[in-house]
């Protein structure tokens, strides 16, 4: 409990320590939002009269605390942009990022697995070479080439997949995950690399343990131990780093849902940068790193329920 | 394996499902658009991007509209009269017009609509400060009285961001508008789509009864759709355009642009403000190879600010014409070494065209032996450093056009806010200020020729081209036409 306790709090200091340094970034960095707005027929009197009618000329720390009083009570204001709830934007947004991310996640982690595995239990046979191969292949191939390869060869060629946009899970599932399956296959093609690494290195250190010895002696079968032993900690592997990689998997989301044109988090962050939106980047920024923290808290957990040993001290409730 | 049997058998059943689903029909009552960038709100008062035109000018209405040859017509007005003094424009309006919310239209709503445009915060506060009063005679008349003379009043009543809006409707301006137009808006999600659907109580005929548009930010994506029949209409850039040519089941629609292309040169700069080296600069660029590989062709070349398609035009296109050694004579005779030149020059990174022109510039630039960084910027910093700041030596962009020609050429007057180029002549301040009050339309043009024939002589700019704008349609789509405002009227288009 404690332990769970002591992640939630460093979790909020990191929101808001987060939330803080986006603001003052965003204060500092050159583009000014009322001058974008009014293009390039702006007199200086329009874009000093625009920045008053948006606030920008209030100090900064005024600005900042207006908004973080207004977030805690849970309203994250108005997009300038759209003239639409923040908190509606990223709404209609959430559904179609987590389920890129998490289908591209369900995509990787069991080939991951598979492969990192048979190459381990193969070293330096062709299933490992085949598999190291893939490997490079899947670091190498730069993603939006992948992307538009897919979408001109493959989506435009079979009525199967929808060319651009994002069917909604209410208006049928197999369409919803036929809408987002030739993205979460891009991504899940740049995780599936590190992720095969990690297992086969692990794999590794695990069959050379003394306890595979062990295991021989007392004439177990080697297929049992593996099932038993090894693999429980080349799960584990991979698991630490999708919580990292989510925050990865966000930038690669920009990419793809650019090219499949999918309404995500990642191209509104996009926007929100590109045209200088600051509450709305703002949100985003928050939402994005809520998630992350929640990852990483629950991954933790999911660690020590796998792994007894990396309980802290070894003590536990 | 088990795991792979699992998954083969999910994707087989998968495949029964979908088999037995057909791609839809092609429906004859919905027009499907794509949209490359998404609207900054729908407030027709509060931007000054013409995508965003595109969409609020079929949801709005403006008191007087365009032709496709860029006459004026009537719109919410059916006429309107001049005074002797040419001070005091008056419209009669119509009086059969509602709101899509069912509102009734009057002379107070367009009150109202100028009222707000003339706003501080809006960006077209400054092109109607010479209008000093607004009369609403009766509920369908009003007048406007101007305190200088403009030759082109009515035609300032014709362009998108002059819309008739709603005051009730004012908060929601940005997102849910309710206007006059053709069409009234039925959805929009940011990114994703916008949905509008026809005004049955519209005075004027619109065909078809349901548009959608899908924002689709990828080139490839878009023209992949449209090969695949999931769009109708489709712009595209000249590489993509190959990919229709010769198919009978679309149609590729050119139109001649009124904007201008080119790269400025800020005069503040030691040697940027000796003409022989801006003469020397415009000698160094091969033009048609700049057309050729940038913009595959699709382009006017110019000599000066003024599109090929504006009347009054006056061909410049050969002055300086490309002659790399000459570049150097100018430069040696004027006593400069080129080697001595280092010039920074800013590109915009969200136009990929001008970032390309950009570097081909720079490599024609150093074949003479002048120097030149590239840095490529955000177009929020372009807007503030470049533009506004004028801390920049060369920089190249885009100008959209309009339709009087007065409006494109007043930033080369010396005290304009939008003169970037820091370009000083006394001549062309007083031709700027006297053209504004000259009634005679021939002396006006003459006049308008002076200011191509000095700027082509002294410039200011390399000018580059008049782009000519690619649309792809469906071979059954009829009825788009090109306008001289960037804009689309969807009314007019059907499915033969």
């Amino acid at each position: 409990m404690r332990f769970i306790l002591s992640r939630l709090l460093s979790g909020v200091a990191v929101i808001f320590v987060v939330s803080f340094i986006t603001f003052i970034i965003l204060m500092m960095i050159p583009g000014d939002p009322a001058l974008l707005s009014l293009g390039t027929e702006a007199t200086p009197e329009n874009v000093e009269a625009l920045r008053d009618a948006m606030g920008f000329n209030e100090p900064w720390y005024v600005q900042f605390l207006e908004w973080f009083t207004s977030f805690i009570s849970g309203d994250l204001g108005r997009s300038y942009l759209y003239g639409e709830e923040i908190s509606t934007l990223i709404l209609q947004r959430v559904p179609v990022t987590v389920s890129v991310a998490l289908l591209s996640l369900l995509i990787a982690t069991p080939i991951a697995l598979f492969i990192g595995v048979i190459a381990a239990l193969y070293q330096n046979k062709l299933p490992d070479v085949l598999a190291r191969t893939l490997m490079q292949i899947g670091d190498a191939m730069p993603s939006f080439w992948l992307a538009l390869l897919l979408l001109v060869y493959v989506a435009a060629g079979s009525s199967l997949f929808p060319i651009s946009g994002f069917t909604p899970i209410s208006e049928g599932f197999i369409d919803s995950i036929l809408s987002i399956l030739l993205p979460s296959f891009v991504l899940s093609l740049g995780l599936m690399g590190t992720m095969i690494r990690i297992v086969r290195s692990s794999m590794l250190i695990a069959l050379k343990e003394d306890y595979m010895l062990l295991a021989k002696m007392n004439g177990i079968s080697k297929f049992k131990t593996i099932v038993k032993y090894p693999l429980r900690s080349a799960i584990i592997a991979p698991l630490t780093i999708i919580g990292m990689q989510m925050a990865g998997l966000l930038s690669g989301v920009i990419l793809v849902e650019n090219i499949f044109s999918l309404p995500g988090l990642g191209r509104l962050l996009l926007v929100a940068v590109q045209q200088r939106d600051l509450f709305l980047l703002q949100g985003i920024v928050v939402v994005i790193v809520s998630t992350v923290v929640i990852i990483n808290m629950i991954t933790d957990i999911l660690y020590r329920l796998a792994n007894p040993t990396m309980r802290i001290g070894g003590r536990d409730e | 394996m088990k795991h792979l049997t699992k998954i083969g058998t999910s994707l087989l059943i998968a495949g029964i499902f979908l088999g037995t689903q057909t791609a839809s029909a092609q429906d004859d009552d919905t027009l499907n658009m794509a949209l490359s960038v998404d609207p900054d709100g729908l407030d027709p008062h509060r931007t000054t991007a013409a995508s965003t035109f595109q969409i609020t000018n079929n949801i709005f209405d403006t008191l007087v509209k365009v032709t496709p040859e860029g006459e004026l017509t009537e719109g919410l007005a059916t006429d309107w009269e001049i005074s002797e003094d040419g001070l005091t424009i008056t419209f009669n309006l119509r009086d059969d017009v509602e709101f899509h919310n069912g509102e009734a239209f009057s002379a107070d709503d367009v009150l109202y609509s100028f009222e707000r445009l003339k706003a501080d915060e809006s960006p077209r506060a400054n092109d109607f400060a010479n209008i000093t009063e607004i009369n609403v005679i009766d509920d369908y008349t009003i007048e406007f009285v101007t305190e200088n003379l403009n030759a082109s009043l009515a035609s300032d009543f014709a362009y998108p961001w002059t819309a008739i809006v709603l005051e009730e409707n004012e908060e929601e301006l940005r997102n849910s508008p309710i206007g006059t137009g053709a069409y009234a808006l039925e959805a929009w999600v940011p990114q994703q789509n916008l949905t509008l659907t026809k005004n049955e109580n519209y005075f004027d005929e619109v065909h078809i009864d349901t548009v959608e548009f899908t924002m689709m930010p990828d080139a490839t994506a878009r023209t992949t759709a449209m090969l695949s029949g999931d769009l109708d209409i489709v712009g595209v850039s000249g590489d993509l355009v190959s990919q229709f040519e010769g198919n009978d089941s679309f149609q590729i629609i050119e139109n001649q642009s009124n904007a201008v292309q080119l790269m400025a040169m800020n005069l503040g700069n030691e040697f940027l403000s000796v003409p022989e080296v801006r003469e020397a600069i415009n000698l160094a660029v091969d033009k048609d190879l700049l057309i050729e590989s940038v913009f595959w062709g699709y382009g006017e070349k110019i000599g000066s600010h003024y599109p090929p398609v504006l009347l009054g035009y006056e061909d410049h296109s050969e002055a300086y014409a490309f002659n790399q050694e000459e570049a150097v004579a100018v430069l040696e005779e004027a006593g400069f070494e080129a080697a001595d030149i280092t010039l920074d020059m800013y590109l915009p990174s969200d136009y990929q065209s001008y970032v390309d022109a950009g570097q081909i510039i720079a490599d024609s630039l150093e074949n003479i032996g002048i120097n030149v960084n590239i840095e490529v910027v955000e177009w929020s910093v372009w807007l503030s450093d470049i533009y506004t700041g004028r801390d920049y030596d060369l920089t190249v962009v885009g100008h959209t056009g309009r339709l009087d020609p007065y409006v494109l050429l007043a930033r080369y007057h010396s005290e304009s806010s939008e003169n970037y180029f820091n370009y000083n002549n006394e001549r062309i301040d007083e031709l700027l200020t006297d053209v504004q009050t000259e009634l005679d339309e021939d002396v006006r043009y003459e006049m308008f020729s002076e200011i191509q024939d000095t700027l082509a002589e002294e410039v200011p700019a390399l000018y580059i081209q008049s782009p000519i704008g690619l649309s792809v349609t469906q071979a059954n789509v009829r009825g788009y036409e090109s306008y001289p405002i960037d804009i689309i009227e969807l009314k007019n288009i059907y499915f033969e």
